[in-house]
């Protein structure tokens, strides 16, 4: 077990280094960090003396050594727009990011769980029909019109929710959270629910297709014909086979969520690492965004790590072939 | 630093309700697109920034609500004698936010601080020659020549006090890392910080020792980001911010047609132009001709500007909103030339026949870049020029981006011709005489956004005469003589003054500056 993991660590670096390496090739594109530093009144020469002393005009695999040994001896650099630390900043965002992240992925599971296997087991109801036909429209609008419009109901219309930002944080240890406070709770239901969303209708319908086919299987109909409760039978029977796969998408999800939570913060002004992502670009913050592309790499790789090692424990078959 | 625990949830959460009791505390919220990058206000010279600290800092003289120079640190200043430049006499009995005491010797650090490499302020020093101080509550600042509108040119110039930036290490400004100054502030302002979070949340508390009488009512000062326009709107018609700018045309009849909501319309200073590659040897993105560039023929130019319906623009894209501009400035600036008020009219026909004068009697294709990101409807605007110069027979093919990569472009001069806004920092004509009409000069520092390389030899004679007349109707004899000369020549053609929209709910008075600047100290919550 031990071994497996310092291979899947092994394995990681490199794929951060990777995504480090296209982030970087990608930057020279996205425009020039020093008009956006400077302003209309500074001179020409005093623009490119500042992008001498940024080292901007070194070639690229300069550049991009210079940001992968400064990461490796921990040194992330000063954002070229707040002039702050990145790691304080990107460290100061995750926590909104991963608490709005973390209250999506329950929404969506503890809805999506239960209405999977309620569609799968009534496969013709009519209930079963208007869930799926409700789940294809909310899954077919964009994130942000989703947003917008539980904005305007209510927010603008209702006016029962907080419209934009995290509402009442409370500091517990260093961790900014938005858990302890009713404001907090109130500002989190709309960005989380917006966010929750889309992957409520991906687990519901992965748990449906699952459970139908585990339904079929030649186990369930001898577990059936063994009369065994029918409750015990959809529960503890299907339902903990239909996991192994049904885990492996949450966790996908849950790093996905994460990254791609940037439409939902911009929308909300959810102070997250999406937003502070989204900034950087619009004032081309190199040395933030490198950072933020790395941080989100070791994220996924973290999260199927995780993934990895719960296969492990749920499904024993597996524990054979790792030793082996 | 970050605010521990939220002193007023409730008001955040009834804040609707409060409002609509009238009995809203003086706690006052408002959002912008942009956040200040730094608090440090020699560091980055953007509008941001200076228009937010301008709460928390003070400068020698400052712009009052009809942005006339009015005194603020300095009680007064006259010209030197015997010699080129300026004495301004501090006022006394002036306090920083820490309580230290304010005199000529910040003054003159602060001058040290902001004309320094690492500021980016320091072009507003460059006609200085020498800074003296000759009391506790004297200074003298020398130029290099005459220089009537140095006071009006450093409005923004803003005093820190010398000890505390000191022993605190941030005697200069940081340019790529932060120092103390980047997130805390000690000014002479009306309003001091007392929190601060950076892309999220700062909040201003009043200034108990401030020397001006106080006009406001406002006991806490809220301001969040918030970069998408329609969450922006959203938080003020649900009442959680009290006011917002600036916001999209597009919104005002949504604000206008709900109770308790105001907008606040005004012209801000910025005109927008198109301008052209004058020096450029051939077009770059002409499909037609490849051995020229029509644009450097001023006929051609004049064309290009009869082509255009700016009536049609106006009330089609800008509901009505919208002031023509002959010049580079708008009518309410100094220096405008009211010698030269017109600008060519619209007018196919005469297009058409110039553009045969000039060798194109069917007209020709080149490339038009506009950006997506920067002035209001800046994409529609282009688009529909495009279509106007399609009618006389100007095929532009035009190409749109976000600012960050526009600029850049023009600065490699990968365009024939391009949209421009243009806002005057120091609300005087020789401004964008000084950037945008002067041929390119890095040495001298000159034409650094005169991308096509527009260039005129007497322009450029009249423009040091400009910057040093101190006799105002001979230096307007001489400004009116460039504007003359660059609108015979079509060096650009100025469109339009751009509107500035605010919104606010109704129960708050404010003061719409032309300069988009939003001043706390001009609230008043009822």
């Amino acid at each position: 077990m031990a071994y497996f993991i310092l291979k899947r660590l092994v394995q990681s670096v490199f794929v951060m280094l990777a995504v480090a390496f296209l982030a970087f090739s990608l930057f020279r594109y996205v425009g020039d960090p020093i008009s956006q530093m400077t302003g209309v009144e500074t001179s020409v020469t005093d623009q490119e003396k500042l992008r001498e002393d940024l080292g901007l005009n070194d070639p690229f695999v300069v550049q991009f050594a210079r940001f992968t040994g400064n990461m490796l001896q921990g040194d992330f650099g000063f954002s070229y727009r707040t002039r702050q630390p990145v790691a304080e900043m990107i460290t100061s965002r995750i926590p909104a990011t991963l608490e709005l992240g973390i209250v999506a992925l329950i929404i969506s599971l503890a809805v999506g769980i239960p209405t999977g296997v309620y569609t799968a087991l009534k496969p013709r109801g009519f209930v079963t029909q208007t869930i799926l036909m409700t789940t294809l429209v909310g899954v077919s609008i964009p994130t942000f019109v989703i947003g917008i419009m539980l904005i305007f109901f209510f927010g603008v219309l209702l006016g029962w929710l907080p419209t934009f930002g995290r509402g009442g944080t409370v500091l517990l240890g260093g961790w900014e959270t938005s858990f302890l406070t009713l404001e907090g709770w109130r500002a989190l239901l709309l960005p989380a629910i917006t966010l929750g969303v889309y992957q409520l209708t991906l687990t519901m319908r992965l748990v449906r297709a699952e459970m139908m086919d585990v339904m079929r299987s030649d186990y369930i109909r001898f577990a059936t014909a063994r009369g065994v409760p029918m409750r015990r039978l959809y529960f503890k029977h299907a339902l903990a086979n239909t996991m192994v796969p049904v885990i492996t998408i949450i966790g996908l999800q849950f790093g996905g969520v994460i990254a791609f939570s940037i439409v939902t913060e911009s929308v909300f002004q959810w102070p997250g690492m999406g937003l502070l992502f989204l900034e950087s670009i619009r004032f081309v913050d190199i040395p933030v965004m490198g950072v933020y592309l790395v941080v989100i790499a070791f994220f996924f790789v973290v999260v199927n790590l995780i993934v990895d090692l719960l296969y492990v424990a749920i499904d024993p078959r597996l524990r054979v072939a790792d030793v082996s | 630093m970050r605010t521990r625990l939220l002193k007023n949830s409730a008001l955040v959460g009834g804040a609707m309700l409060f409002a609509a009791m009238g009995a809203s505390a003086e706690t006052f919220k408002w959002a912008s697109t942009t956040d200040p990058q730094t608090m440090d206000p020699h560091a980055v010279n953007s509008a941001p920034v200076l228009s937010f600290l301008n709460n928390i800092y003070e400068g020698l003289v400052r712009r009052g609500k009809d942005m006339a120079i009015e005194p603020s640190l300095a009680a007064s200043w006259e010209p030197l004698e015997g010699e080129n430049g300026w004495r301004f006499n501090l006022r006394q009995g002036v306090t920083f936010q820490n309580g230290a005491a304010f005199n000529a010797e910040d003054v003159m650090f602060s001058y040290q601080r902001a004309s320094s490499e690492a500021a980016d302020v320091r072009s507003w020093f460059a006609p200085v020659a020498d800074v003296r101080v000759v009391d506790d509550y004297t200074i003298d600042f020398v130029t290099k020549a005459p220089n009537p509108l140095f006071p009006d040119s450093i409005a923004n110039f803003m005093i820190l006090d010398k000890d505390w930036a000191k022993s605190n290490d941030a005697a200069l400004p940081a340019r790529d890392a932060e120092n103390y100054a980047t997130m805390n502030v000690n000014g002479t302002g009306a309003f001091t910080l007392a929190s601060r979070d950076p892309g999220v949340k700062t909040v201003l508390s009043p200034h108990a020792g401030w020397w001006d009488q106080v006009d406001h009512n406002v006991t806490e000062g809220v301001f969040t980001p918030i970069g998408n326009s329609a969450t922006g709107l959203a938080a003020l018609l649900s009442g959680e911010i009290d006011f917002i700018q600036p916001i999209p045309l597009q919104d005002v009849q949504q604000v206008e047609s709900r109770d308790g909501f105001k907008v606040l319309e005004g012209e801000e200073t910025r005109v927008i132009m198109f301008g052209f590659g004058h020096e450029h040897e051939t077009l770059l993105y002409s499909s037609d001709v490849s051995d020229a560039n029509p644009f450097a023929d001023p006929k051609v130019r004049l064309a290009t500007a009869h082509a255009l319906d700016l009536a049609s623009i106006d009330r089609v894209l800008f509901r009505g909103k919208i002031e023509a501009a002959s010049q580079l400035v708008p009518a309410n600036i100094s220096g405008y030339s009211d010698a030269n008020p017109d600008r060519p009219a619209y007018d196919p026909a005469r297009a058409k026949a110039l553009l045969a004068e000039a060798g194109y009697p069917d007209g020709f294709s080149f490339g038009l870049k506009c950006p997506n990101d920067r002035y209001i409807n800046d994409e529609a605007l282009c688009r529909a020029a495009a279509s106007m110069f399609a009618a006389v027979g100007l095929n532009a093919e035009l190409s749109t981006g976000p600012v960050r990569d526009y600029w850049p472009q023009l600065r490699e001069d990968d365009f024939d011709m391009y949209l421009l806004g243009w806002s005057p920092g120091t609300f005087d004509m020789e401004h964008p005489i000084r950037f945008l009409m002067h041929s390119q000069d890095n040495e001298k520092k000159l034409g650094s956004w005169n991308f096509g390389n527009y260039s005129n030899a007497r322009v450029d004679e009249l423009l040091p005469l400009i910057q040093r007349e101190i006799d105002p109707s001979k230096r307007q004899m001489l400004i009116d003589e460039v504007v003359s000369i660059t609108q015979d020549e079509v060096a650009y053609i100025p469109l339009y003054t751009q509107p500035l929209i605010w919104a606010a709910k109704d129960n708050v008075d404010l003061t719409q500056r032309a300069d988009n600047f939003f001043m706390l100290r001009w609230v008043t919550v009822n």
